[in-house]
């Protein structure tokens, strides 16, 4: 087995009294699809908050490519190389589809403070956006405003602002919240194309997808991850059926 | 829109040939309108691209109307400073200025960012009186514009073409920054900051950059102001140059690139015309600010450009036909409620109470005609032609709301 990617070591968040995440530890293994499971509030999103460097942990290290990015800002996290989503859209609503890939392109090759180029001419970019429109299946709709598209549209652009800094890492947290069967089945396929040669971590509710999207399994069960394995030996593992499993069988 | 750049280069041909159609006072006007465009189109770069409202936008016009004049008395016009690059001064000061107070205030967003600012311009506001070698105090700081480069710069038309000059180059610089990729990462601050510090970005250098560009423009306008009137007080600091920018902005659309710039001019400009002809133009003023806000919140050019992106299926008669109704029933109900705040304006003032004796009320002449408040008339008159405006507009309406239910 290679070295981990990302690696959480006695990972520990509280808020104040409350303690959401408690002696998490998890190895992600370099181009796996990794998928975090637990029932609701059992702390997933606070694990990618703390991931991705929104929060910073109380206790534990978290290590990407063997560095310490615990208390990194999130700015810095993604320069990096880990980029995510969010559970909630987040995008650039008023502006066109082009224009939201474009901002989230232009940072990969340092345009920043830029004030005497053409945004228009940086022919790099350009095609680099063309591409992501590609992949996320969006070329016709690259003149639309953000806030004009269908919801699965509106995510299919966040996993395609996400995949502009071409990062190592990517976290997709619940990227099929909210939609129909047929949407969902959309966005599994574009999430493997797009997740082919980097690795991935999932937090997603819809268990279809998660069996038969993810290589490797992690159960969060308030605040820890009680168990980490291949879908059969999830299914198999008695603890998960308890905590979890087993209740939404029931 | 292909006439788009049609349009631009008849409207700068007009602006050109200007002094030769217009009288003095209006090319002073037009003076006025050029800088209140610029001052509203670098307010926009920071409110409508960038989506900070600030409050604060007279402190930048400030500096750099102060440091063109201190510039003004120290190089003489001559050297390394000749009087058409004074603004180059006042751009500097509102940039280094912009800087500062934009690293602090961008700090924050929203309603938190826009009391920053406010509560920067109040202190410069409350500083200066107290600062006598900088502001001047109650007199202010006074110039002379000096010949330079073959140019007299002692009449109106020089002064025009000066100002004329600087403000279509720093609209066209801003057009230009809007294009850059610092300027859509404007557009990206104003939409979602948050998703750009996911992407990777510094936005508080972001924002601060911004503020700093917006106030070096809103400092170039400034010291065009100053170099016309070879002068500055430090009630160019006061709160309601700041107020007005805002105003001016919103009614022209602060979204759209050149919205600002017109409602700067078009305010300006009904603010020239009405002050001559009544004393309540601010009321005026504050009347067109809440009705624009109300019935066309995109601004009246954001409204335009929307209007023509997305004509309604009526075709161009029924469109143009429904303008002019449009337009006429306004005419009516605005004559009406002209015709009212006027009257009670002359029935309300000190002046005309001070000529009331023992019940003894005599004609107040408006419009060319003498009207007696105790009489029915004058209130039937302004109350009748407004109602009748209004039921005119409420028809308009009604009948486009059928024709558009009919459609659908």
């Amino acid at each position: 087995m290679s070295d981990p990617i990302l690696s959480l070591q006695h990972v520990h968040k509280s808020f104040g009294e409350a303690h959401i995440i408690r002696d998490a530890n998890l190895d992600v293994i370099p181009g796996e699809r990794h998928a975090v499971i637990g029932p609701n509030g059992a702390g997933k999103s606070t694990l990618f908050h703390l991931c991705s460097g929104q929060f910073a942990p109380s206790e534990g290290k978290i290590l990407l490519n063997g560095d310490n990015i615990s208390g990194l800002k999130p700015a810095e996290v993604n320069r990096r190389g880990l980029a995510r989503s969010f559970q909630i859209t987040n995008i650039f609503p008023g502006v066109t589809v082009f224009e939201n890939l474009r901002l989230a392109v232009m940072r990969k090759h340092n345009l920043q403070f830029v004030f005497w180029r053409s945004a228009a001419r940086l022919q790099q970019v350009n095609e680099e956006v063309e591409d992501l429109l590609i992949k996320i299946r969006l070329t016709d709709r690259a003149q639309t405003l953000a806030s004009q598209l269908s919801y699965s549209e509106q995510r299919s652009l966040e996993i395609g602002m996400t995949l502009a800094s071409d990062p190592q890492v990517i976290l997709l947290d619940e990227p099929m919240a909210g939609m129909s069967h047929e949407e969902t089945d959309y966005t599994a396929g574009l999430i493997r194309e797009i997740t082919e040669g980097r690795t991935l971590l999932i937090v997603e509710h819809d268990m279809s997808v998660v069996f038969s999207l993810a290589h490797r399994i992690s159960v969060l069960v308030y605040g820890e991850i009680i168990a980490t394995g291949t879908p059969e030996e999830i299914r198999g593992n008695v603890r998960v059926k308890e905590a979890y499993l087993g209740e939404e069988a029931a | 829109m292909k006439f788009g750049p049609l349009l631009l280069l008849i409207t700068v041909a007009v602006l050109i040939a200007l002094p030769w159609l217009v009288s003095g006072s209006m090319l002073n006007a037009a003076v006025q309108m050029l800088i209140s465009a610029l001052f509203a189109m670098a307010f926009g770069l920071l409110c409508g691209q960038a989506g900070m409202l600030s409050f604060g936008h007279a402190a930048y016009f400030g500096v750099g109307a102060f440091a063109a004049v201190h510039a003004m008395n120290a190089f003489g016009g001559e050297g390394l400073l000749p009087t058409p690059l004074l603004p180059l001064v006042g751009g500097a000061t509102g940039l280094i200025s912009g800087l500062l107070a934009g690293y602090f205030s961008t700090k924050r967003t929203g309603v938190y960012f826009a009391m920053i600012t406010l509560a920067l311009a109040e202190l410069m506001h409350a500083l200066a009186p107290h600062l006598k070698t900088v502001f001047g105090g109650e007199a202010g700081v006074s110039s002379f514009r000096m010949p330079a480069w073959g140019i007299g710069f002692g009449t109106l038309n020089d002064v025009y073409f000066l100002t004329l000059v600087w403000t279509v180059l720093c609209i066209g610089l801003l057009y230009l920054f809007s294009k850059t990729p610092l300027g859509r990462l404007a557009l990206g601050l104003r939409e979602n900051a948050h998703r750009l510090r996911f992407l990777g970005y510094n936005t508080h250098a972001l924002g601060t950059l911004i503020f700093a560009v917006s106030a070096m423009f809103a400092g170039i306008a400034g010291a065009l102001q100053s170099m016309n009137i070879e002068a500055a007080n430090y009630v160019v600091l006061e709160s309601h140059i700041s107020t007005a920018v805002v105003l001016n902005s919103f009614i022209g659309g602060v979204r759209v690139f050149l919205g600002p710039a017109i409602g700067g001019a078009v305010m300006t400009f009904f603010g020239h015309v009405s002050s001559d002809l009544t004393r309540v133009w601010l009321l005026y003023q504050g009347i067109i600010f809440v009705l624009v806000m109300m019935f066309l919140p995109r601004g009246l050019v954001g409204e335009l450009v929307e209007r023509i992106r997305n004509p309604s299926g009526d075709g161009i008669a029924h469109t143009l036909s429904t303008l002019l109704m449009r337009l006429a029933s306004l005419a009516i109900t605005a004559f009406g409620a002209v015709f009212l705040i006027e009257f009670l304006q002359r029935f309300l003032s000190p002046e005309y109470r001070a000529g009331v004796t023992d019940g003894n009320w005599p004609d107040i002449s408006l419009f060319t005609y003498d009207w007696s408040p105790l009489s029915m008339s004058p209130w039937a008159f302004g109350l009748g032609l407004f109602g009748i405006g209004i039921a005119l507009v409420t028809m308009v309406n009604r009948r486009v709301a059928a024709r558009k239910e009919a459609q659908a």
